[in-house]
């Protein structure tokens, strides 16, 4: 099993732990990676689609080329890739993107390219039996809240386009009890994690995080599981703010999705780099700890 | 007290229509309604509105078709006022944002509505109504025009003859309040829930011409009442515009064989046709969609409702119809300008009797009467407001709401409930006051409705909050429409002839030399009295 | 069939907690939730208060939540929503002040909202004695956007809501869309109609959820309306600052270096100005700092420049 990797700007910045995380893990489960280093951001949803529409018809172009599936690590990447491939299907908009953009590097989108995350990479191509011999650790008694934020998940017609597909509305959860953790629900688990809106209203933003938080604190998990790193960024690296907003304390670690996975395949939390969050997973490593 | 030039009744087309065009013309004005404007009857027409848009079209040849399908009854005034500003209505309306459907030029599309009728209705897919209703309220937004939505309004209020304001009871705060305006406009809409089935909405309920009467305009024209032709109604209820038959749909029975033609008939004989297909032993009639090119794009209105009422795919089978009640062409006893016989008090919409309609609707023309008499109306109003002199407007009549209201929650329950006596009303309607009459039927009915009339008033309601006490409302519009029904039944007993919307088996021919006339119903101490009205030159 | 409708009951004005009210009904099998509760209105407690007009889903009045789920009671049948058990749960929608037991109150959740829009259009040429000529492609759209019946069901799923009851939320951004999007509301005008939607608590504090897009009744998903009237926007020129100094930023990074650097995007977004907002940030960055989170050296990366001249050219054909 071979992907063109792209790891998102995120990974390879304000979260470097998922970068190194993800690579760990990919290696132990034979997922062989690839990394794409001379594409572009996705755009994240940020940028108009007009200019993201090109330089992402681009990274496919180049994953095209390389005869490889792309896989991602992050939602926001995930979800811009796959609106915008959905559109690139479109063959007379191809054409004129490849003709208006692409043509000048020798470049050309024939519109073949998958664009997976990891999530669903584990389920759809390697496979339950695979990961199940693989898990070295049990994650017994360790509650676990999935959080699976906005873009994994919606627009719902692209990104659980077909029936066959329709178990990735609860991956997360499949993947939390395989690994032997206990599965904590909370009502917002599909809901936005607030971090797009973070520069435009931020009290806001600071309010999902504590709602988000909050509830899974009281719902008693040890922490939650996020398979995006920009979810990460708000609910970790914002949740003292959001705590000194709502005045109350919530001290829930975040963790990413490669890292929960890594846990159970037996690496220790300090090669899973748990230590570069900003809330303390001292309560997720004591756990793990015990288990061994 | 809140004090207006003009205060309007009503968030319908019609009410809308005329709040904007009072306020335009200077007055200050306030709405109430019962509910949210956008939530109104108006919002559910889905077949368009007429007017002479055609270069092949004149004002003329509508007022024409007008008074031909109004059988004899038609006021020319009101006709030739209705047909010369259709088109002005329909260009300002598309100016400022209905976004009706285009010709390959670009100009706003017509179509028929029932087959062989003129190519003469503007329309919005078969929307029509919602796209007319959701921009005049933006243009009622525009004016900043103060809104009371869910106001239900309990009284006129008359002083020194005229109608100087009117008590209403807010559903919010539960509180009684009096307004007091130089006019008021009634455009409160149509009373057919009093027929068991309807196409409209809960609220229509005839609470305007209600009031009115009360205040002793007489009712015009009451037995006049327009079945729907193509209507599914099991339980609920799918209305299906007219302007399926004209592009292509056809009526069929169980086998699949053409069972009307619908070729050159009116409304009203369309109805009769379908009812008497209906009864005539080939299985219930239904309105094939299929032949239609492009039919869920072409009626995604049609398409919605009937899935979601009738659970069917109009692209993949036919779906029963048989005639519904839908619009009352009586109403109050208005000119060509809204005024009733109350000075200051005003009616449009189709709470109205204008005479535009005469005993027979085109379909297509209420939205065209909303528009047209709402601006009429609404400019007519102003200018009686801001030439009335000083008025007084008293709270006594608001006491007496109050004391009504609370007999009405006080005492004990007799066992009876609104909503059966409601069912029974609808169900007598149906039957007796349908698309065929008769003598014998008619005065079962009139025996019928004084008997719910006395259950009605009876009835208790055990809710004594004034706060959303649907039950309270719903009591008073039972009341309205007990009212209304026993005029209906006078006025099509009195009529012993057939025309237009009124067919009587007993008398199956019109009759000119005693029925070239219009029935006008006034109420006299507590009941209906029927008088002739003739139908002006 | 025999149904058990349990009722949020709740009676603002007067106080006191809410509370909820069983009712056993006996209905015809295709019976809707609203006959049920206009039976139960009638026959057993006529204190219940709920809202209905047209009882044919064509008014957008009767929005309830049922089952957990905002719908129409006057759609939804009974037969569809006790599969599971003969419980139906009838509550007010979300997030929203309630009045009356399931009335709760419209003008917070969507009046005042829509008015917001300034939705109404002011032609100059507003009495001109002929119609404007669109074509049907053009009207088509528009009037699939106005089939909007303002009924709130999409705010109700919205992410940013239950945090920000002031976002003006996803019905009125589908009714700024009519505008915005109104081939009758060209030039000057349409810069007027983007403000308008871009004004505070607008079209920048959606969080692209696209929770809305699920919601609507009548499918016209108001969640990818915002993303194409924000690609509109961004054509138009951005106008509200803070979001045009980050966007400018954001692309700026991209453009020079192939990625996105953070750091330099929250500084430029806060603005160097701003030392309110600085100041703000600045603990969350020396928490950073300190476990070695902040972003490192933001390098070129390969192939940038290919990237820079897409977007160069991208942007000059907008
Ligand atoms: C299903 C259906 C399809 C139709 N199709 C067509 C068509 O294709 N073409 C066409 O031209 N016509 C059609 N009609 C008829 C047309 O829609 C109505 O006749 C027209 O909308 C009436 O408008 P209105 O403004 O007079 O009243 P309405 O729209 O009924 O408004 C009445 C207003 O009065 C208010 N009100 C009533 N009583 C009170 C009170 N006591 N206190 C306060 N407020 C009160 C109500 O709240 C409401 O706002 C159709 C009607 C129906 C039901
Ligand atoms: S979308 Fe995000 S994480 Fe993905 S590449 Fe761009 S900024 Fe980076
Ligand atoms: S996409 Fe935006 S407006 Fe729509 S539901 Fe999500 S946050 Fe709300
Ligand atoms: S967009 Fe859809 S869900 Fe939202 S208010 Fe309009 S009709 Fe209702
Ligand atoms: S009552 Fe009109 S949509 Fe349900």
């Amino acid at each position: 099993m071979k992907y063109a990797f792209y790891p998102g700007c995120v990974a390879k910045g304000g979260c470097p732990e998922l970068y190194t995380a993800a690579v760990k893990v990919a290696e132990k489960l034979d997922i062989e990676l690839e990394e794409m280093a001379d594409v572009a951001c996705t755009g994240a949803g940020c940028m108009p689609t007009q200019l993201s529409d090109p330089i992402n018809a681009r990274t496919f172009a180049k994953a095209e080329q390389m005869g490889l599936p792309i896989m991602t690590i992050c939602s926001t990447c995930q979800g811009v890739f796959s609106q915008a491939n959905h559109r690139l299907q479109d063959t007379d908009y191809r054409e004129e993107i490849n003709r208006e953009y692409l043509a000048e590097e020798g470049l050309s989108y024939q519109g073949t390219t998958e664009v997976k995350h990891m999530l669903w990479v584990l389920f759809e191509d390697l496979g339950v039996e695979k990961l199940k011999s693989l898990i070295q650790r049990p994650l017994d008694g360790l509650k676990v809240s999935p959080f699976y934020g906005c873009f994994l998940r919606r627009p719902g017609p692209i990104m659980v386009p077909t029936k066959e597909v329709g178990g990735r509305r609860g991956y997360l959860e499949d993947l939390t009890r395989l690994l032997g953790a206990e599965n904590v629900d909370i009502s917002g688990k599909t809901k936005c994690c607030g971090f797009p809106v973070l520069t435009a209203n931020e009290e806001s933003s600071l309010g999902m995080v504590a709602k988000h938080a909050g509830e899974s604190k009281q719902n008693g998990a040890d922490c939650m599981v996020t398979p995006c790193p920009l979810c990460h960024l708000n609910l970790d690296g914002n949740q003292p703010r959001a705590e000194s907003l709502k005045g109350e304390k919530i001290n829930l670690p975040i963790v990413h999705l490669p890292q929960l996975l890594g846990l159970a395949l037996g690496f220790d939390a300090d090669e899973m780099q748990l230590g570069k969050h900003i809330v303390s997973t001292k309560a997720v490593n004591d756990k793990v700890d015990m288990l061994t | 007290m809140p004090e207006y030039d003009v205060l309007v009744i009503g968030g319908g087309a019609a009410g809308l229509r005329a709040s904007i065009a009072a306020k335009r013309a200077g007055a200050s004005v306030a709405l109430l309604s019962k509910v949210h404007p956008l939530r109104t009857n108006s919002a559910l027409s889905p077949g368009g509105v007429n007017a002479p848009l055609g270069s092949d079209d004149s004002a003329q040849k509508f007022a024409d078709d007008i008074m031909n399908a109004g059988d004899g009854l038609c006021n020319p005034e009101a006709v030739n006022a209705l047909a010369a500003e259709a088109a002005g209505e329909v260009v300002w309306l598309e100016r400022v944002g209905v976004p009706f459907n285009r010709d390959g030029d670009g100009r706003i599309d017509r179509r028929a509505l029932g087959s062989g009728s003129v190519e003469r209705a503007a329309y919005a897919d078969d929307r029509t109504g919602h796209m007319v209703l959701h921009v005049l309220h933006e243009q009622f937004q525009r004016y900043d025009i103060p809104c009371f939505k869910e106001w239900f309004v309990t009284s006129l209020i008359q002083d020194a003859g005229a109608c100087t304001g009117a008590v209403a009871l807010d559903h919010r705060s539960g509180r009684i309040e009096t307004f007091s305006a130089g006019a008021v406009i009634l455009a409160t809409g149509g009373f057919i829930q009093a027929y068991r089935p309807c196409t409209a909405a809960v609220g229509t309920t005839g609470d305007g011409l209600a009031l009115g009467y009360d205040l002793g305009v007489g009712l015009a024209d009451m037995e006049m009442v327009q079945f729907h032709p193509t209507v599914y109604s099991a339980g609920r209820t799918a209305l299906i515009s007219e302007a399926a038959l004209s592009a292509g749909a056809r009526l069929v029975n169980a086998a699949g064989d053409t069972v009307v033609d619908a070729a050159g008939l009116s409304r009203a004989q369309l109805a009769a046709a379908v009812d008497k297909a209906g009864r005539n032993g080939g299985g219930p009639v239904s309105l094939d969609l299929r032949p239609v090119e492009n039919v869920a794009s072409r009626f995604p209105g049609a398409a919605e409702v009937v899935r979601l009422m009738a659970g069917l795919d109009i692209t993949q089978v036919p779906v029963p119809v048989r005639p519904v009640a839908h619009r009352a062409m009586g109403g109050l006893d208005t000119n060509a300008s809204g005024e009733t016989s109350v000075a200051g008090l005003f009616a449009v919409g189709e709470c109205a009797h204008s005479g535009v309609h005469g005993a027979g609707r085109m379909p297509g023309n209420t939205l065209t009467e909303a528009v047209v008499f709402g601006k009429r109306v609404g400019e007519a109003a102003a200018a009686h407001a801001q030439s009335a002199g000083t008025r007084s407007t008293s709270t006594d009549q608001a006491a007496r709401d109050g004391e009504r209201l609370a007999a009405i929650t006080s005492g004990g329950s007799s066992g009876d409930t609104l909503g059966t006596i409601h069912r029974e009303l609808g169900d007598v309607m149906h039957a007796n006051l349908g698309v065929t009459r008769t003598d014998a039927g008619l005065a079962e009915a009139q025996e019928t409705i004084r008997g719910l009339r006395d259950r009605h008033g009876k009835l208790r309601v055990g809710n004594k909050s004034r706060i959303f006490n649907y039950a309270l409302t719903s009591h008073l519009e039972l009341g309205n429409m007990l009212k209304l029904a026993e005029a209906v039944a006078l006025a099509a007993r009195g009529r012993n002839e057939s025309r237009g919307a009124h067919q009587r088996s007993d008398s199956p021919e019109r009759d000119d030399t005693s029925w070239k006339a219009h029935t006008v119903v006034h109420q006299q101490d507590g009941a209906p009295k029927l008088d002739r009205k003739a139908v002006s030159a | 069939m025999e149904v058990t409708y349990k009722v949020h009951r709740e009676d603002s004005q007067n106080g006191g907690e809410s509370s909820f009210s069983t009712y056993q009904v006996d209905l015809p099998e295709d019976a809707t939730v609203l006959d049920g509760l206009q039976k139960i209105r009638d026959e057993q407690d006529d204190t219940l208060a709920f809202r209905a007009s047209c009882c044919q889903g064509t008014c957008g009045e009767c929005a309830v939540r049922i089952n957990y789920k905002a719908q129409f009671t006057c759609t939804t049948r009974i037969a569809d929503v006790t599969k599971k058990g003969p419980e139906i749960l009838c509550a007010p929608v979300r997030n929203i002040p309630v009045i009356k037991d399931l009335v709760f109150d419209m003008d917070r959740f969507t009046w005042d909202k829509m008015a917001a829009m300034k939705p109404w259009m002011e032609p100059d040429d507003e009495f001109a004695p002929t119609e404007n000529l669109v074509p049907e492609s053009e009207m088509a759209e528009v009037r699939k956007t106005m089939t909007c019946y303002q009924c709130g069901l999409c705010d109700e799923g919205c992410a940013v809501l239950p945090v920000d009851f002031d976002f003006l939320g996803p019905g009125a951004m589908v009714k700024g869309y009519r505008f915005v999007m109104d081939p009758r509301e060209t030039g000057p005008r349409q810069e007027e109609r983007l403000a308008v939607v871009e004004q505070p608590k607008g079209l920048w504090d959606c969080v692209h959820c696209y929770e809305a897009n699920g919601k609507c009744a009548r499918g016209l998903e108001p969640s990818s309306k915002i993303m194409e009237m924000r690609d509109v926007s961004f054509k138009h020129g951005i106008k509200n600052e803070k979001v045009a100094r980050h966007h400018n930023s954001f692309i700026n990074s991209v453009k020079q270096t192939g990625w996105l650097d953070e750091r330099k995007l929250v500084m430029e977004t806060e603005g160097l100005t701003n030392i309110g907002g600085l100041m703000k940030l600045l603990p969350t960055a020396v928490r950073a700092m300190t476990r070695g989170k902040m972003p490192g050296r933001h390098e070129k990366r390969p192939g940038a420049d290919q990237i820079k001249r897409i977007i160069e050219k991208a942007e000059e054909s907008k």
